[in-house]
């Protein structure tokens, strides 16, 4: 009962649609060359022609990131907590998440108009009727396409944030310096790439590294499972076809925040064993 | 029972369940569903139909009275309020009823618009439904292909888009892909529908030779009452919510029945 329950709500079904799309990996008649060859265009669709933008983003946000926390920590006292702040910041938490909102506003909503526009001319109806499981043909690629894309995009986004972050910060300081604007607080600062380096290394824990593979997986099954059910939920008229858009993208940024929330529990437990030993 | 392709007993289809199963849901759902007793709501009702194997049936009537809809419960897109339908002999029950489960018994469909997959080529599309349920070699995938196109008449157009291509062209396309699957039953939604003349007289013996080479039970929708004339097949209509016998054209030509006075009437006084 508590099964039908879940399965009338679109949480449930689209739950259910993400198991029908992993078992349908190991349906009878699979072929790996044919799905491979969708899987990877799928994952070029979603990771490289986002690259740009990504870049673009990831570094603006690394500069931020690392001025705000090197400011604000060298005057309160903390500097050596640099390292971990930045690998807080930008590795565990906004990496991870704001690649998922661009990969979102991207792929899943292109997702869902590519799919729903399927739905809406009978091709998905017409795919059922040749025998092609619709959920293995469209939604398993996506699903696992999305997933690889969403990996690959946020060791770029750390990496590009953390480089791409220094450089600009060097340039920043740099500028200030000449221009004497705020000379006093910025030459004070000693930037350099080791010490930058050797900070976050150190602050780097094996949790980490098992969150950066994590997180992003979760991330993307959760984007593309939402699209496709959005999409697949369209009736047969063309003005819902914005709607399940739109409805799409808000709901993968809700539930990307909650997988985050639930994700980050996983920490305070981390923490609280560790006061425990402490104590 | 043996020499049967489709039998429909009592069929009962409500309004609320046009919509159809959507891809999104479990499908189990659908079975906790209440029946939809008014007979109001329903779109059709106590609907029988028996086919025969290499028999090609037309299923006549104005349109809004539901004759596509009838063609998607039988393809399993739309589940039936209530009745039951049995293939080849077959029956089966209502909660396993998909599409994908009809598919597997060799139904295609061929869809009012062709739903044409819109990013592959014309060979592309043709291909599909064989490389996924890889029947047969590659060489072999190919020749089947080459032959669907050469019995529709598309072989130019095999590297085009969809959209390069008119809807009596997509049709075309629409029907070569079906028949590669060798479909021992088909069902068409409209296939003369938006044709010209031209286009309307080329495809109907194409019909006919699908039908004599290989013997495959077509079922025929259509608004078009003339098609059932020049296939010389029965032609039975949706009227009143619910499906008549299947009778010569003739029959209804001559007889004075309320669907003879309403749909035959231009045509008896043309002659």
């Amino acid at each position: 009962m508590l099964g039908l329950f879940l399965l009338r709500r679109p949480f449930g079904q689209q739950i259910a649609l993400f198991f029908r799309a992993i078992s349908s990996i190991f349906a009878k008649n699979r072929s790996l060359k044919t799905d491979s060859r969708n899987i990877i265009m799928q994952t070029y669709f979603t990771a490289v022609e986002i690259f740009p933008i990504l870049i673009v983003v990831a570094t603006l946000f690394g500069t931020i990131t690392i001025i705000e926390v090197i400011s604000m920590m060298g005057k309160m006292g903390f500097a050596d907590f640099v390292g971990s702040m930045i690998v807080v910041v930008v590795i565990r938490e906004l990496g991870p998440v704001l690649t998922a909102f661009l990969i979102a506003g991207r792929s899943g909503s292109s997702l869902t108009t590519y799919i729903g526009s399927m739905v809406i001319n009978y091709e998905v109806d017409a795919l059922a009727t040749m025998g092609v499981n619709p959920i293995r043909f469209l939604v398993m690629p996506s699903l696992i396409g999305g997933c690889i894309a969403m990996f690959i995009m946020n060791i770029f986004f750390s990496a590009s944030a953390i480089c791409g972050g220094y450089i600009l910060t060097k340039c920043a300081i740099f500028m200030s310096g000449m221009s004497g604007v705020m000379q006093s607080e910025m030459s004070s600062i000693q930037l350099t790439w080791t010490y930058l380096t050797d900070e976050i290394l150190k602050a780097l824990t094996l949790d980490d590294f098992l969150f950066i593979v994590v997180k992003p997986l979760v991330f993307g099954a959760i984007i593309t499972t939402n699209a496709c059910y959005q999409a697949l939920n369209i009736p047969r008229d063309v003005r819902q076809v914005p709607k399940a858009v739109s409805r799409s993208v808000i709901k993968s940024f809700l539930y990307v925040v909650i997988a985050d929330v639930i994700i980050s529990i996983f920490y305070l437990v981390d923490y609280m064993n560790n006061l425990n030993q402490l104590i | 029972m043996f020499d049967e392709a489709l039998r429909m007993e009592d069929i009962h289809l409500a309004y609320r369940d046009l919509v159809g199963a959507m891809f999104s849901k479990p499908r189990i759902l659908g079975y906790f569903r209440g029946i939809e007793m008014d007979p109001q709501k329903e779109l059709f009702s106590n609907v029988n139909l028996s086919v025969k194997r290499g028999e090609t049936i037309c299923i006549g009537g104005p349109s809004g009275q539901g004759k596509s809809a009838l063609l998607r419960v039988i393809a399993g897109l739309t589940r039936p309020t209530r009745g039951n339908i049995y293939y080849f002999g077959e029956y089966i029950p209502p909660e396993k009823l998909t599409a994908l489960e009809v598919a597997k018994r060799q139904v295609g469909m061929v869809f009012q618009n062709g739903a044409l997959i819109s990013n592959l080529r014309v060979r592309d599309n043709i291909a599909l439904p064989l490389r996924y349920h890889k029947m047969g070699t590659a060489a072999e995938i190919e020749e089947k292909i080459n032959m669907a196109m050469d019995l529709m008449r598309v072989r130019d157009e095999a590297d085009l888009f969809p959209h390069m291509l008119s809807m009596g062209m997509q049709k075309r396309v629409a029907i070569a892909r079906s028949w590669a699957m060798d479909p021992k039953l088909l069902l068409m939604d409209e296939p003369t529908a938006g044709l010209d003349n031209y286009n309307r007289r080329n495809l109907l013996p194409l019909i006919d030779n699908m039908r004599t080479l290989f013997k495959t039970t077509i079922l025929i929708v259509t608004h078009d009452l003339m098609i059932s004339k020049e296939l010389g097949c029965n032609i039975c209509f949706l009227h009143r919510k619910t499906l008549t016998e299947p009778k010569p054209f003739d029959y209804w030509l001559n007889s004075d029945s309320e669907i003879s006075r309403e749909l035959f009437r231009d045509l008896r006084n043309s002659g």
